[in-house]
């Protein structure tokens, strides 16, 4: 013990070496993997990321226009990010905060929605036109 | 690094020798962060938890590091066939460079108290004791084996950066817990040293290299020396996009036996000291 003597005199004389979080809270590095994000107005519902995801963290229904998001499962590996062939996904420094549901973040793409709804006023035409 | 090193044999793929670089820095500051965190939990095991806290601090440091240069804390997720996906700027290597030092120089205060303190002595000298023939035999790895006095390491069959370093395996003859203590501590400053002799050597170059196509219909086996001991991996490929067969095998598993030896005859109070001796990780062995 008298060698840890040092250390523990040293230690009263010190700063504290923890946080008092979340008051106090220590910033990110500039390139560290917090979250990943999706822009709805880029998504094409390709479903690249989710058949790359390792973590089965992307769930993609290109008929229903959905890509569901589980965060809990993403380890923020970073692999949609390069796969994705329309820069829909971007990474984020900042960490997810605590929670107590598992959240489930459902997107819908822009594009798909507008060619989908694009497609069904056509449709809707045609007969009319038929007529 | 391992899994991707395999891969990388299976094509085969040549990398650039800043990747070689790279990958071996963040698998030494792997090493360095494992390594604490064993010291810390070593203390925590004979109930010595103010230096459990103190090693544990340190290990905070090597994580910043690994946070600014990976993104992540622990499993860096750098590594893809083919390259890096991260490199080291100038700045940053100022800032490893630095906080090595200080890395060092807080955790030889510490290692001193492991070391020489009475307390520390009297819970490992001569308690798990495996001799160099039965580790042989029961084909330990890593720390446990080099702390049985034979010098084995995989490090020396000079994959990655390893060959071009000043690298010679950290070996101890008596095989108690004590000796796998005194293994990590040393292998902490050398893997110290390794770093900063890799990051004045780092070659100017390419970070990854474009891999097109499945996985060939070919067969590999990559070893690599982790943390723990040896990591090895057994890939198969069958030429689609699917592998036939991974096989994996961790350090904890090559250990395990050990306990065979080392356990029977113990006081009930030293078997959380050599279970722990072995570093086990139940997760990594259980597949």
């Amino acid at each position: 013990m008298p060698l840890m003597l040092p250390t523990v005199l040293k230690n009263l004389f010190t700063g504290y070496a923890t946080r008092l979080y979340p008051v106090q809270v220590r910033e990110p590095f500039e390139n560290a993997r917090g979250q990943i994000s999706f822009n709805e107005d880029k998504c094409i519902m390709c479903g690249v990321c989710a058949q790359r995801c390792p973590s089965v963290a992307i769930d993609v229904e290109k008929k229903k226009n959905e890509l569901t998001f589980y965060p809990l499962r993403c380890i923020v590996c970073e692999v949609c990010v390069h796969v994705c062939p329309s820069d829909a996904i971007d990474l984020i420094f900042k960490w997810r905060s605590p929670c107590y549901d598992k959240p489930v973040e459902v997107y819908k793409s822009t594009r798909v929605e507008l060619l989908r709804v694009s497609a069904e006023e056509a449709k809707k035409e045609e007969p009319e036109k038929s007529d | 690094m391992t899994v991707v090193e395999a891969m990388e044999r299976l094509w085969p793929v040549e990398v650039s020798p800043r990747t070689k670089y790279l990958r071996t820095i963040w698998a030494e500051m792997a090493r360095v962060h494992s390594h604490l965190l064993w010291l810390g939990l070593l203390a925590d095991a004979f109930g010595f938890e103010s230096m459990f806290l103190q090693f544990w601090r340190i290990r905070e440091r090597v994580l910043d590091l690994l946070e600014m240069t990976t993104g992540h804390r622990v499993i860096p997720s750098v590594n893809i066939v083919g390259g890096v996906r991260r490199d080291i700027s100038p700045e940053q290597k100022k800032v490893i460079i630095d906080t090595l030092e200080i890395i060092r120089k807080e955790s030889d205060s510490l290692v001193k108290v492991v070391t020489n303190d009475y307390t520390v002595k009297a819970r490992t000298v001569g308690i798990g004791v495996l001799t160099k023939e039965q580790a042989i035999q029961l084909g330990c790895v890593g720390p446990v084996l080099r702390a049985s006095g034979v010098p084995e390491d995989v490090r020396l069959t000079k994959y990655q950066a390893y060959g071009d370093l000043n690298y010679e395996p950290v070996v101890e003859t008596a095989g108690d817990c004590y000796a796998r203590a005194m293994v990590r501590a040393r292998e902490l400053f050398q893997s110290i040293d390794l770093q900063l002799e890799a990051l004045a050597k780092l070659p100017e170059g390419e970070i990854a290299v474009k891999v097109k196509g499945n996985p060939p219909a070919n067969e590999t086996v990559m070893r690599t020396e982790a943390p723990r001991g040896e990591l090895l991996y057994y890939a198969k490929g069958n030429g689609t996009r699917n592998l036939e067969r991974l096989k994996i095998r961790t350090p904890t598993f090559a250990n395990l036996p050990s306990l065979l030896i080392s356990l029977p005859g113990c006081e009930l109070a030293d078997v959380p000291v050599i279970v722990l001796a072995i570093d086990p990780c139940i997760c990594c062995m259980e597949r």
